[in-house]
């Protein structure tokens, strides 16, 4: 199990993003009330369906690794957003904004702020 | 003075940058991004509709496609994405008229999809969980994107990219059968009740398969009527009437002119498939991983 405190470096209350837009599909098993920032490496990008995943380890403050499962949308869907195959790669350092599982587990969905490498990708909504 | 030149030059670039986004889907010939709703915002038309001629390749501009179970105002209790409401779907505004039976009926089905009664994906009994057909309505009711409309002299096709659905409604004036052997898409006809107006009859739908992504149930007495009015050369609107006096007290409006948006004869449509070895893969990593309450795995 994940350090509650570590890994996550910032909550952002969901006010400042409004409500959830979608029921994304399973989206009762996360927690949509509120972000969470999830910053590390990128382990693996799997561009499939029916969800694209992005797989990060990131650090807690003691220094324990954990990796992250972050969902998205379908590759359909991204690709509407502006996202590719490539736009995740294995080492990439990153920061993506997340609703978590509600049962704790280091799972997500990816709802907010994308940063890779140092720069914020903007999706075309 | 600028020159004629430079001015047309000028012109150019600066229109080329209103309409960059949908050169830009247009500049790659395959897996095409349909243009979002806005882009369609104040268009003028490009013409008049042409008589009697569903064809060409349709798409709902939203952005993730038009869903029934979001887009009518009975249908997500608690509004897009909310966990509120009840789930009885009673205490709202306009509840669908459920006969004692369909209200049954609905509480037997768990969705994954959006509305009060979500459950985890791993606990949905939804035929789409396992990739199994949606079959019609479903199929429209849920995520509508870009549709491919094929019109012969005796059919219309409908070609759904999304989960591999396919429609062939006969408009050779045969009648719809009397005693049907259901299947997941039904039998469709239909006429045009005039030069701008295609109505398509379903029935015989098999009652296993469920009306929508929220879970809204249907028996094998299901009728649905879709209206497509083309109300120039770029647009249909779609009209989606349930009719099913087993689940129902009254026919309710499930699309009620919904616009579809001509895309340019060589739009092509990406694929967007249901695997179920990816669906597993996906429950394996994530779906199972979620569980609120493991003990009901």
């Amino acid at each position: 199990m994940p350090n509650k405190r570590g890994i996550v470096a910032c909550l952002v209350a969901i006010a400042a993003f409004g409500a959830p837009l979608f029921a994304h599909h399973g989206a009762a098993s996360f927690d949509t009330s509120k972000m969470v920032m999830v910053s590390g490496t990128v382990t693996e990008y799997v561009w499939t369906n029916p969800h694209v995943l992005v797989k990060v380890d990131a650090k807690d403050d003691k220094g324990n690794i954990t990796n992250w499962v972050l969902e998205a949308w379908n590759p359909v869907t991204q690709a509407s957003r502006g996202w590719t195959k490539a736009t995740f790669k294995p080492g990439d350092d990153v920061s993506l904004e997340i609703n978590r599982a509600k049962n704790g587990q280091p799972v997500g969905e990816i709802r907010g702020r994308i940063v890779i490498n140092g720069k914020e990708f903007k999706e075309s909504l | 003075m600028m020159s004629k030149r430079l001015v047309v030059s000028l012109v150019t670039v600066m229109a080329a940058g209103i309409i960059a986004p949908s050169l830009r889907a247009q500049d790659e010939k395959w897996n095409n991004v349909p243009p979002r709703r806005s882009a369609y915002d104040g268009r003028k038309s490009s013409g008049p509709a042409p008589r009697r001629d569903m064809s060409g390749i349709w798409d709902a501009a939203q952005t993730l496609g038009v869903s029934g179970a979001t887009e009518h105002p009975a249908l997500l209790p608690g509004g897009r994405g909310a966990e509120g409401g009840r789930e009885d779907e009673t205490g709202i505004a306009k509840p669908l008229p459920y006969t004692p039976a369909g209200l049954e009926a609905l509480k037997k089905n768990k969705p994954s999809g959006p509305g009060v009664r979500q459950v985890d994906s791993v606990l949905t009994n939804d035929p789409a969980g396992k990739c199994d057909p949606l079959g019609f309505p479903y199929m429209f009711l849920w995520e509508l994107r870009t549709l491919n409309v094929v019109q012969t002299p005796k059919q219309v096709i409908m070609l759904s990219p999304f989960y591999g659905n396919y429609r062939v409604i006969w408009t050779d004036g045969r009648q719809p059968p009397k005693d049907p052997d259901p299947r997941y898409n039904g039998y469709s006809v239909g006429n045009w009740v005039d030069d701008y107006t295609f109505v398509v009859q379903t029935t015989g739908m098999l009652a296993k398969t469920w009306l929508d992504h929220a879970g809204r149930p249907h028996s094998d007495q299901l009728a649905v009527e879709e209206t497509y009015r083309r109300v120039d050369r770029d647009t249909i609107e779609l009209t989606m009437k349930i009719t099913d006096p087993q689940m129902y007290t009254e026919p309710w409006l499930a699309l009620n002119k919904i616009p579809l948006h001509l895309q340019p004869p060589d739009f092509d449509i990406p694929e967007l498939l249901c695997s179920p070895s990816e669906f597993a893969e996906y429950n394996k990593q994530v779906g199972g991983v979620v569980l609120r309450d493991s003990s009901k795995k």
